[in-house]
């Protein structure tokens, strides 16, 4: 499976517009988001360091859920995993091999924004803070990546894309990682707190916080990590099923 | 290797009464086959005869309604883990954006008796393209991409899903001498085929499929005696007496359509015949004299028709 799991990750860095979208232009984004000074009305935290963990979990989805769904979708319908199963490569394998890859990649889509954000806008933590960061924000990642193999698996080939793509803009922009969500109607923040992007940030901010992450956000994050990933087994069954 | 020799020995594969339905459609239906070591086999048969399906049942890709499928005496899947079975199958998919080499490469660290990559490049002849990303192929080379991933490893037997298609005459007929090679060297080939010329020129054994079932099992002599009818068509003038037409030797069917009763009109014979030079012979040893006089063969969806007739009528 190492194999398989090194060529995939080759391909991704290959890349280019991929590793734009998903390292540099996050980064970008923080930049231009992180201009005001002050700290955002009430989390005590200045504007820059807000929207650093934004961005930093706005690229990780980006890395895990974009590339992923439309593989898995493109190479169900082209045989390709039909192909593989005529391998020793194990069932699951493939799934495997594509969840790595993304992982390896949305690493450096995080560090890269901490990277900015502490260079340009002074954003400074303690040691402990920084790594914890990296680690939940990455580990959250899989709560996404699982969201991708199961889009991959339940839409067709030409329509993966529009499905991703809404998806993707829907749980950005509502679970508040391109606009804090505190500025949306009350009826809005209702729906948006349940969202798993809006836990996957406040379990970023609670660190930055220097405070324990609220049981609520994690729960969240694990229910919906639950949902996908088992969402994303059932439909892989059936797809090996009917192949 | 003659069949003959080898049928003590333990089966490459084994289905027995083997059905697979998709909602109303039987696609195999009560299958029971078994294939020797060395045999090159071909599967022969008209689209939507069943060919696909059965080659899935084989790879485990799909699981039998009803029967057993054994391959080495295991489950499919346990075969293929064992590294005894290399498969292309039709239209296959690659993995986009990675090289034919790396590609390659990945199928022989996925066998666990795999050749080294320069060797199975070189063997499918895509040496020269080993640094092409592999969605920039032609048809023909992506066909060969998948022979190489079929035949990355020591496998003992090799499935090949209609191998040819998209291929032009010279690089099938290339790619039917590297298989051969496989053949030699003591491997089990089964190949899908509707070409019943490749049957001929490869396989030293053809099964035909028609509609899910085995309807023919022999030499590729056999079957293209038993499917090698003709059609014979020709014009006759004046009185035609359909009775002593019937009477030709080697007829399978005759049909004489008359467009006029009147004297002086003329009348179009058609007919199939198993020998189509001593029908014609004899035809004229009638003192007749035939006019516009066609011979062609049948196409292989005719000659499924005749065989299944044939067959039938023998149950009866």
């Amino acid at each position: 499976m190492n194999s398989l799991i090194k060529l995939e990750l080759a391909r991704a860095l290959r890349n280019r517009k991929f590793l734009f979208f998903s390292v540099i232009y996050p980064s970008v984004i923080f930049l231009l988001a992180s201009s005001q000074t002050g700290t955002v009305d009430g989390t005590g935290l200045s504007v820059a360091s807000y929207v650093m963990v934004s961005m930093a979990s706005f690229g990780a989805l980006t890395a895990v859920l974009m590339g992923n769904s439309e593989r898995i979708a493109k190479e169900r319908e082209s045989g390709w995993v039909r192909q593989l199963r005529l391998t020793t490569l194990p069932g699951r394998g493939y799934v495997l091999a594509k969840t790595a890859s993304a992982a390896v990649v949305s690493l450096p889509s995080i560090v890269v924004v901490f990277l900015v954000a502490a260079a340009v806008k002074d954003v400074r933590l303690e040691a402990w803070q920084w790594l914890a960061l990296t680690g939940a924000i990455w580990a959250g990642s899989l709560v996404f990546a699982a969201l991708g193999v199961a889009i991959g698996y339940i839409a067709s080939g030409d329509a993966v894309r529009p499905i991703t793509m809404i998806i993707y803009f829907g749980l950005s922009i509502l679970g508040g990682l391109w606009f804090p969500s505190n500025g949306f109607p009350q009826w809005l923040q209702d729906i948006a707190k349940w969202l798993p992007t809006h836990a996957y940030a406040a379990v970023g901010r609670a660190i930055e916080q220097s405070q324990a992450p609220h049981a609520q956000d994690v729960g969240i994050l694990v229910v919906f990590f639950l949902l996908f990933a088992g969402g994303a087994a059932w439909l892989y069954r059936k797809d090996t099923l009917k192949a | 290797m003659t069949t003959t020799a080898t049928v003590t020995a333990a089966p490459v594969v084994g289905f027995d009464q083997v059905s697979k339905v998709y909602g109303s459609v039987r696609a195999v239906d009560g299958l029971t086959l078994a294939l020797h070591p060395g045999e090159t086999v071909a599967l022969l048969g008209p689209n939507g005869a069943g060919k696909s399906t059965t080659l899935d049942l084989l790879l485990g890709l799909k699981h039998a309604d009803s029967g057993t499928v054994r391959v080495f005496g295991t489950s499919p899947r346990e075969a293929i883990v064992a590294g005894r079975v290399g498969a292309m199958l039709q239209s296959g998919g690659l993995m986009d954006e990675v090289t034919v080499a790396e590609l390659v490469g990945l199928g022989c660290a996925l066998h666990p008796k795999a050749y080294k990559v320069t060797d199975v490049l070189a063997r499918a002849g895509i040496s020269q393209i080993a640094d092409r990303k592999v969605n920039k192929l032609s048809g023909g080379q992506a066909q060969r991409v998948r022979f190489a991933l079929a035949t990355a490893g020591d496998s003992d037997l090799i499935v090949l899903d209609e191998p040819t298609t998209g291929m032009d005459v010279s690089a099938r007929q290339a790619f039917w001498a590297t298989m051969r090679e496989q053949a030699d060297q003591g491997r089990t080939v089964l190949f899908a085929t509707h070409y019943l010329e490749e049957a001929d020129a490869i396989a030293d054994r053809v099964l035909v499929l028609h509609r899910g079932r085995l309807l023919a099992d022999g030499t590729a002599a056999e079957i293209k005696a038993k499917a090698g009818a003709r059609r014979v068509a020709f014009d006759l003038e004046g009185q035609v007496d359909e009775a002593t037409l019937r009477g030709l030797p080697f007829l399978t069917s005759i049909s004489v359509s008359n467009s006029g009763p009147a004297e002086g009109s003329v009348h179009t014979v058609r007919l199939q015949s198993s020998d189509a030079d001593a029908t014609v012979h004899a035809l004229y040893g009638l003192g007749l004299y035939p006019r516009n006089l066609e011979v062609a063969g049948l196409g292989l969806e005719q000659a499924f028709v005749a065989i299944t007739a044939a067959e039938e009528a023998k149950q009866s």
